[in-house]
C-alpha cells in the first residue's frame, strides 16, 4: 500500500492460533532437539543465540534453522497459549512464518497463514526484512493463492519501507527501525539491503513469465515491483524494461479492436490475457516516474488508450495527459484519428469510469489551448469539442472538471489571460453538440435538444442543479466551481476583455446573441465554433439574470450544516462579488457566518487569505474588503491570525487609491470606535458594529489587533489623508497664532477630516486603552506629529504635553471613558515615553523660532547669510533629521525639521559645499530602527518602513505584492499569502487539543478484552474467568511494546523497560511478576515494568501500551500474592478512566499491591467514591515510603 | 494524489492507516486533524453519508460505515468528488468483506482481508480499482477478467 504504515493494535489480542497448526505439523516432526531455545517464545530473551547467528551468516541458512525450530517450538509453544491468552507478538508472528513456510505445502498451514498469521502481521507498522526469506520461499513453494496473494503483498510492503517504521507516532503498533536493528545485530542482520535485490530478482522473473496459467501471479508481481525504491536507477530501468516488455507483447492494436470497449467478457482467452497484461503493465508504468524523454511511454499509452480494460483506459489517459501538459503536440500527433468520432477518445466519452473521463477532459483541454498547435487550428477544435461534450456527463466531477478546464483552471499556476479568454469562452461561446454522438441520447435528458446553446447557459443550469443536491461533497464542488468562475471573472475585468466597467455590466449583457461577433476576432482564441445565435433569448437569459439567479442558490446553500461548504460558499461569493456592487447582503452572512463558533480558526483565515487574493485581482474591491475584514477583527479576533489582518488593511489601504483611502482608514479604524465587548449582550450577534470578545482569549486577541490597528493607523494617517509636513504649504508662523485648542481643532478638521478624525481616534486611545494600547498611541502620534505640518503638529504636541502632565482626563471629559485601570501618578503613566517624543516636537520648534529669528533679522539688516550661519543651519537640520529619524522614517532629501523656510537656505549650502541629500534608508538611525531605543521593541514599526511617502514607491509596492522586502515585520504573513496565492499548501492542519493524540486507551483495551472474549475465550476452560471481577478483560494481556517485541530482545529502541530491568525489579520490590505462576514455566520475564518518567512517553506514542495491565485486575484472585505489603499515600486526585483503575483522593491511605506498566495496583482501606476498593493507579499518583 | 486513507473505532483509535506523499513529521498532524473531524461531524450521521473538509488545498472526504468511521484525504485531482468515488469504492469492498456495514469486532475479524483490498484500491496514491468484482477477483489472486 501507499506507504507501509498501517495498523493498530488490535489483531494482536486475539489469540495466537498457531499451536493448533503448529501441532499437527510438530506431530509428524521429531522432538524438540532444543527445548530451551523453544521456550524462548515469551521470554524476553528473544530467539535463540543460534539461530541469530545463523541468519546473519546466510540468508538461505535461515529457512533451514526455522524449520527445525519450527519443529521444536510447536509444543513448548502451545503451553503457554493454551494457559493463558496471550497477545500475539510480533516476534511470535515472524516465528509462525518461518515455521509454517517450512510446511508450506500442508493445507493447515496456508489455513494458519492465511487466516491468523498474515491478517496479523498487517497489523505492524512495518514488515522486518529478515521475513523476506520465508516470504521468499512461500511465493515458491506455496500453491495456495490466497497465501500467495497475501506474500505478494508482505513482499511490497518490505519493498516500499522507506524510513516509514520506527516509533511511528502516528499510533498503531509501531515497528522499529529494522536496519538499524541488524546493524546491532538484534534480528540477526538482516537489512533491507539485503533482501530487497533478491526480491526484486524473484518477482522480476515471476514478471517475464509468459506461462499462461501463470498470468495472474504475474500481474501480481508487477505490482509489488513499483514498491521497489525508484531512486535506484538499476532497479528502475530494470522495471521499465519489463513493462515494456509486456507491453510490446500485448500491444498490437489489431488485436483488440474487434472487442467490444466494455471489457472483454465473452472475449477469447488469449485477448483476454492480453488486456490482463495490459492493465497490469500500464498500471506499473503509470506508478514508475515519468520519462518524458521515451517515445515508448507515448506510445504505449495511446496505444492502451483502446485497452478493453477500463482501468487500463484511465491509467493510458492518465499517462498520456501528463505528457500532453508537457508536449501537447507530440501527444496530438500520436492520438491523430483517435480523437475524431468512432475514434478510442470518443468511446472513453462512455466509459464507465469517472476518473477516465476527467482525464480526458484535462487531455483535451491541454491540447485545445496548446500554443504549439497554433497551426492546426482543426485538431485543436476537435479536442475542444470532445472536452465539451464531457460537459454534458453525468458525473458532476467530469462535467466539473470540464468547467474549470473551460475557465482555464487547469492546473495549479493562476494566468490571468488564461483565466479572462476562461470567463470569454464560458459568456460567449454556443455550444453545438456535434451530431455524429451516437449515444447522445444516454446522456443527460435535457441536453437532447440538439439547437445549439450557449455554453453558459447549461453551465448555470448544471451548477444549479449541483447546488441542490443533498451531497455535501457535491456542494462543495460546485461552491468551488463558482469561486472559480469568480477568479476567472475578475481575470477578464481586470484585463479588460469585457470592455466594460461594472456599471454597466447588465445591459451589454441583456442579450447574449449581441455577445458573439463583437470581437471575436481581436481574441486570441482560436476556438471559435460559435458563428450563429439562438436568438430570441429572453430577458432572463442574459448573464447577469443568470448570475444573479445563480448566485440566490449559491446564497441559499449558506444554510448548509458543514462548515466546510459554507466556508467554501463565502469564499465563492467573495470571488463573485463585483467591486461596485451592493455587499450588504454578504456583509451580513458573513457577520452571522463569523457568530458561529462551528468555525475553526483555519478556516477563517483561509477566507481572510481570498480576501488577499480577491484584492489582489482587483484592487478596485480594496474598500470592499475592508469591511469585510473588518467583520473579522470585530467578530473573530481570537481566531484570525493577526499578521495576516494587518497585511490586508496595508495593501488595501495602498490600492484603494486616492478616493478610496479615508474610506479605507476608516474601516480599519473602525475597530477603535468599537464599544468594549458587553458581558452576555446577545444583542450585537450579527451586529458588525459591535465586538465579540466573550472568552478572555478572544479579548486578549481583541487587544492585540487594536493594537494593531493603533499602530496601524499612526504608520498610515499621513498616507491616507495626504498630508506630509514636507508638502504642507503652511508656514510654522501661522501655527503658533492657532494656539487656542478650539481653533486649532476647527481648523484641523476642515483641513484635513481624515487626519483630524485619525488624530481624535490616537487620542482617545492613548489615554483611554489599556497600558499597551497607550504606549503604541503616543507612538503614533509622535509619528504623526513628525510627518503632518500644522495645525497638525502643534495639536499633538499640546496633546502629549498635556498628557504627560497628567491630569488629562478632566480636560477631554467628553472622552472619558475609563477601563478601569489605575491611571499612576503621572495620570497616564506615560511619562517616561513621552519625554523623548515631547523633546523631540521642542527642538523643532524651537529651531523653528530661531531660524524665524533669525531670517527676520536677516532680512531687517538686509544682510546675506554668511557661510557659518548657514552651516549651523544645516548642522541644526541635520541633528534634528537624525533625531526625527529615531521614531520613525521621513525622507531626508525633503523633510524640513525647520520649516518650510529653511529649504532655501539649506539649498544653498548644499549647493555650496556640493552636499547630496543623503537617502534616509542608509542612515543608521533609520536602519536600526527606533526598536533599539524605546522598550516597547516588538510593537514599534520596522523605522525603515517606507510606507506613504511617495506615490511612486507606494504603488511600486503594491503592484508587487511578493516582493516587498521592506515588510519585515510580517515575513510570516506574507509567506502565508503568498502561498496561498500560489495555490500551494499540503501541509498538515494544525489541531489545537494535543490530548486527542494521547487519548486515554481504556476504553480501546476494553473493546479488546471483549474481542477476545468473543473468540476465543469462550473454548478456553472458564474457569479462570469464572468468579473475577472484570471477566471481560480476563483475555486482555499484555499489550505493551515491551511485550510484542520481547522476544526479539531489542528493548532499547522502542521499549520503555530499562536494560537493567532485574536491579530495578529488586530494588523497586513490587513483587513477584505474575507470569511466573501462570504462563511460563521458566521464569525469564520481569514483570513489564517502565520506569513512572518512562510511562508518559510511551502512552504518548502507542496510547495502547501500557494497558493490557488492566487484565491484572480479573487475574487477580489467582494471583500469587506478593510478599510484603507496600503502603503509599496518594499525592494528587486521580479519576478514574475505566472500570479497573480506582479513583484516587490526594492523601488517601493506600496498599500497593504490585506494580505493572507504570501502574500500581492498589487496595485501599475505605471503599471511595465510587465504592471501590481496588484498582489501577497510575505511579506517579502514589507516594511510595 | 490520495494523500492519506484511515479507518478509526468511534473512539477515535486508528484501525487502519495509509499515507502517501505525506512527511513523516505531518502524519501525526493529520491523524490528529481526522479524528477531532469526525469526533466533531460524525456523531449520528447516516452510514455512509459522505462529509466533506478541506485545508488549504488538500481535501477530506470522510463518512461512517457501521462501527468504523473512513477518512480519505487527497489533493489535486484527487477533489471531493473524486475522493467521494474513493470512499465509495472503499466503502463497498469493506461491505462486501464483512457482509454489511460491519461493527468493529467484525471489522478486525476481517483486517487482513480488507487491507488486501486496499491494497487493490489505492496503489502508491492514485485509485486503482472501483468495481467489487474485480477487487474480489484480484485478492484471490485471479487475474481481473476472467476467461
Amino acid at each position: 500500500m501507499a506507504d507501509s504504515s498501517g495498523t493498530t493494535l488490535m489483531d494482536l489480542i486475539t489469540a495466537d492460533p498457531t499451536p493448533a497448526t503448529s501441532s499437527s505439523s510438530s506431530s509428524t516432526s521429531a522432538p524438540p532437539p532444543s527445548a530451551t531455545s523453544s521456550t524462548s517464545l515469551s521470554s524476553t530473551l528473544g530467539k535463540p543465540a543460534t539461530e541469530k547467528k545463523s541468519k546473519r551468516a546466510t540468508l538461505m541458512q535461515i529457512q533451514n534453522d526455522t524449520i527445525s525450530a519450527a519443529k521444536a517450538a510447536v509444543r513448548t509453544n502451545i503451553m503457554p497459549q493454551k494457559q493463558k491468552k496471550k497477545p500475539v507478538s510480533y516476534s511470535q508472528l515472524a516465528r509462525s512464518i518461518h515455521e509454517l513456510a517450512a510446511t508450506s505445502d500442508q493445507r493447515s498451514s496456508q489455513r494458519q497463514l492465511v487466516q491468523h498469521v498474515f491478517p496479523k502481521l498487517a497489523v505492524y507498522n512495518s514488515v522486518d526484512p529478515s521475513l523476506a526469506p520465508s516470504l521468499l520461499m512461500l511465493n515458491q513453494q506455496c500453491e495456495d493463492k490466497s497465501v500467495l496473494r497475501y506474500v505478494y503483498y508482505y513482499l511490497a510492503r518490505i519493498l516500499s519501507d522507506t524510513g516509514s517504521q520506527g516509533l511511528s507516532s502516528g499510533g498503531g503498533i509501531p515497528t522499529p527501525n529494522w536496519d538499524a536493528l541488524a546493524d546491532i545485530d538484534a534480528v540477526g542482520g538482516v537489512t533491507r539491503a539485503d533482501v530487497v535485490p533478491r526480491i526484486i530478482e524473484q518477482l522480476s522473473a515471476e514478471a517475464t513469465n509468459a506461462d499462461v496459467e501463470f498470468h495472474a501471479r504475474r500481474l501480481q508481481s508487477l505490482k509489488a515491483l513499483t514498491y521497489a525504491p525508484s531512486t535506484n536507477s538499476d532497479i528502475l530501468s530494470r522495471l521499465y524494461e519489463i513493462v515494456f516488455g509486456i507491453l510490446e507483447k500485448v500491444g498490437d492494436p489489431s488485436q483488440k479492436k474487434k472487442k467490444g470497449i466494455l471489457g472483454g467478457k465473452g472475449g477469447d482467452k488469449e485477448s483476454i490475457i492480453r488486456s490482463n497484461l495490459q492493465y497490469a503493465s500500464l498500471s506499473a508504468l503509470r506508478r514508475l516516474p515519468l520519462d518524458p524523454g521515451n517515445p515508448a511511454f507515448l506510445h504505449y499509452a495511446v496505444l492502451g488508450i483502446s485497452s478493453a480494460d477500463p482501468v487500463a483506459v484511465r491509467n493510458a489517459l492518465e499517462i498520456v495527459s501528463e505528457i500532453a501538459a508537457r508536449d501537447p503536440y507530440a501527444v496530438a500527433m500520436a492520438l491523430g484519428k483517435q480523437v475524431q468520432p468512432g475514434g478510442a477518445l470518443q468511446d472513453v466519452l462512455h466509459l464507465h469510469d469517472v476518473l477516465a473521463r476527467v482525464s480526458l477532459a484535462r487531455l483535451c483541454c491541454t491540447i485545445s489551448r496548446a500554443k504549439a498547435l497554433d497551426e492546426r487550428p482543426d485538431i485543436r477544435s476537435q479536442f475542444n469539442s470532445v472536452l465539451y461534450q464531457l460537459l454534458l456527463d453525468p458525473s458532476e466531477r467530469v462535467c466539473f472538471e470540464a468547467i474549470l478546464c473551460v475557465l482555464g483552471k487547469y492546473d495549479s499556476a493562476e494566468r490571468t489571460e488564461e483565466r479572462a479568454s476562461g470567463w470569454y469562452r464560458l459568456t460567449r461561446e454556443i455550444l453545438k453538440l456535434p451530431d455524429a454522438s451516437s449515444k447522445e441520447s444516454s446522456k443527460d435528458k435535457s441536453q437532447k435538444i440538439k439547437r445549439p446553446q450557449p455554453l453558459i447557459k447549461l453551465v448555470m443550469r448544471r451548477l444549479e442543479s449541483s447546488f441542490r443536491s443533498f451531497s455535501r461533497p457535491v456542494l462543495h464542488a460546485a461552491a468551488r466551481v463558482v469561486q472559480e468562475m469568480g477568479k476567472s471573472r475578475a481575470a477578464a475585468f481586470a484585463l479588460g476583455i469585457q470592455d466594460v466597467d461594472e456599471g454597466a455590466h447588465v445591459n451589454t449583457f441583456a442579450d447574449a446573441s449581441d455577445l458573439n461577433d463583437s470581437d471575436e476576432s481581436t481574441h486570441p482564441e482560436s476556438i471559435r465554433r460559435t458563428s450563429s445565435v439562438s436568438n430570441g433569448t429572453a430577458g432572463r437569459d442574459t448573464i447577469a439574470g443568470m448570475l444573479a439567479s445563480l448566485m440566490e442558490v449559491v446564497r441559499t446553500t449558506v444554510a448548509c450544516e458543514c462548515v466546510y461548504v459554507r466556508a467554501m460558499v463565502i469564499k465563492a461569493l467573495i470571488w463573485m462579488q463585483g467591486p461596485f456592487d451592493s455587499f450588504d447582503e454578504l456583509e451580513s452572512i458573513i457577520a452571522s457566518e463569523l457568530s458561529d463558533p462551528a468555525w475553526s480558526a483555519g478556516l477563517l483565515n483561509d477566507v481572510l487569505l481570498t480576501l488577499h487574493a480577491r484584492f489582489k485581482a482587483s484592487p478596485d474591491m480594496a474598500v470592499t474588503l475592508l469591511e469585510i475584514a473588518r467583520i473579522f477583527a470585530t467578530k473573530v479576533p481570537g481566531k484570525v491570525d493577526a499578521d495576516v489582518l494587518q497585511l490586508l488593511w496595508k495593501t488595501c489601504l495602498v490600492g484603494a487609491g486616492p478616493d478610496g483611502k479615508h474610506k479605507a482608514l476608516e474601516a480599519v479604524t473602525i475597530v477603535l470606535d468599537l464599544p468594549p465587548p458587553q458581558p452576555g449582550s446577545m444583542l450585537g450577534l450579527t451586529s458588525v458594529d459591535r465586538v465579540s470578545a466573550s472568552d478572555p482569549k478572544s479579548a486578549l486577541a481583541l487587544q492585540r489587533l487594536v493594537q494593531a490597528a493603533v499602530w496601524f493607523l499612526g504608520e498610515n494617517a499621513n498616507y491616507a489623508a495626504s498630508e506630509y509636513a514636507w508638502e504642507s504649504a503652511t508656514p510654522p508662523g501661522t501655527a503658533l497664532m492657532m494656539l487656542d485648542a478650539d481653533k486649532m481643532v476647527a481648523a484641523a478638521s476642515s483641513r484635513n477630516p481624515t487626519l483630524a478624525g485619525a488624530l481624535t481616534r490616537l487620542q482617545r486611545c492613548a489615554f483611554s486603552g489599556s497600558w499597551e494600547i497607550r504606549i503604541i498611541a503616543a507612538q503614533a502620534l509622535t509619528t504623526m506629529a513628525i510627518r503632518s505640518g500644522e495645525p497638525f503638529r502643534l495639536q499633538i504636541y499640546e496633546f502629549l504635553h498635556t498628557l504627560a502632565q497628567g491630569g488629562l482626563q478632566s480636560q477631554l471629559s467628553d472622552v472619558h471613558l475609563s477601563n478601569g485601570e489605575d491611571q499612576g501618578a503621572s495620570g497616564t503613566g506615560l511619562g517616561v515615553l513621552l519625554s523623548p517624543m515631547i523633546k523631540v516636537l521642542d527642538e523643532m520648534y524651537s529651531a523653528q523660532d530661531d531660524l524665524i529669528k533669525e531670517v527676520r533679522n536677516h532680512d531687517n539688516a538686509k544682510k546675506e547669510w554668511t557661510d557659518d550661519e548657514l552651516k549651523k543651519l544645516y548642522e541644526t537640520h541635520e541633528r534634528l533629521l537624525d533625531l526625527v529619524s529615531l521614531f520613525c522614517y521621513v525622507p531626508r532629501t525633503k523633510y524640513l525639521p525647520l520649516g518650510p523656510i529653511s529649504a532655501k537656505l539649506i539649498d544653498i549650502y548644499r549647493t555650496r559645499h556640493n552636499i547630496s541629500a543623503s537617502t534616509g534608508l542608509s542612515d543608521p538611525a533609520v536602519a536600526t530602527g527606533i526598536s533599539d531605543l524605546i522598550y516597547e521593541s516588538s510593537k514599534t514599526p520596522a523605522a525603515a518602513e517606507p510606507d506613504a511617502l511617495d506615490d511612486d514607491l507606494v504603488n511600486a509596492w503594491a503592484a508587487n505584492l511578493g516582493d516587498d522586502g521592506l515588510w519585515g515585520n510580517n515575513a510570516p504573513a506574507m509567506n502565508r499569502v503568498n502561498e496561498f496565492l500560489a495555490g500551494a499548501g499540503t501541509d498538515a492542519p494544525e489541531v489545537d487539543e494535543e490530548n486527542i493524540i494521547s487519548r486515554p486507551s481504556v476504553s480501546y483495551d476494553d473493546m479488546w478484552a471483549k474481542t477476545l472474549l468473543e473468540t476465543t475465550e469462550l473454548e478456553e476452560d472458564d474457569a479462570k474467568s469464572l468468579g473475577s471481577s472484570s471477566p471481560d478483560s480476563t483475555g486482555s494481556v499484555e499489550t505493551s511494546i515491551s511485550s510484542h517485541f520481547g522476544g526479539m530482545s531489542y528493548p532499547s529502541l522502542f521499549s520503555s523497560r530499562p536494560n537493567s530491568y532485574g536491579a530495578d525489579k529488586a530494588s523497586r520490590g513490587s513483587g513477584p511478576s505474575i507470569y511466573e505462576g501462570i504462563s511460563s514455566p521458566i521464569r525469564e520475564e520481569p514483570p513489564p515494568y517502565s520506569s513512572p518518567g518512562m510511562y508518559r512517553n510511551e502512552s504518548f506514542e502507542n496510547p495502547l501500551a501500557g494497558t493490557g495491565s488492566r487484565s491484572f485486575e480479573s487475574q487477580d484472585d489467582e494471583r500469587i500474592s506478593s510478599g510484603n505489603p507496600q503502603f503509599g499515600s496518594a499525592l494528587y486526585d486521580f479519576t478514574a478512566g475505566g472500570d479497573d483503575e480506582l479513583s484516587l483522593t490526594a492523601g488517601e491511605e493506600v496498599e500497593i499491591e504490585y506494580e505493572v506498566d507504570g501502574w500500581f495496583y492498589v487496595k485501599k482501606k475505605r471503599p471511595g467514591r465510587d465504592g471501590k476498593m481496588a484498582g489501577l493507579v497510575p505511579v506517579l499518583y502514589v507516594n511510595q515510603p | 494524489m490520495i494523500l492519506a486513507v484511515l479507518f478509526a473505532n468511534a473512539e477515535g483509535n486508528i484501525l487502519i492507516k495509509r499515507f502517501h506523499g505525506v512527511p513523516a513529521e505531518e502524519r501525526l498532524h493529520w491523524r490528529s486533524f481526522l479524528v477531532k473531524l469526525g469526533a466533531d461531524n460524525l456523531k449520528g450521521v447516516k452510514n455512509e453519508e459522505l462529509l466533506v473538509a478541506c485545508h488549504k488545498s488538500v481535501y477530506i472526504v470522510y463518512t461512517i460505515l457501521g462501527d468504523v468511521s473512513i477518512y480519505v484525504v487527497g489533493k489535486d485531482a484527487y477533489d471531493e468528488l473524486a475522493l467521494s468515488e474513493v470512499i465509495f469504492t472503499i466503502t463497498s469492498a469493506v461491505k462486501d468483506v464483512c457482509g454489511k456495514p460491519p461493527t468493529e469486532r467484525r471489522f478486525l475479524d476481517k483486517y487482513g482481508r480488507i487491507c488486501l483490498c486496499l491494497d487493490e484500491i489505492v496503489w502508491k496514491g492514485y485509485l486503482e480499482n472501483t468495481e467489487k468484482d474485480r477487487i474480489k477477483r484480484l485478492i484471490r489472486l485471479k487475474p481481473p477478467t476472467e476467461f
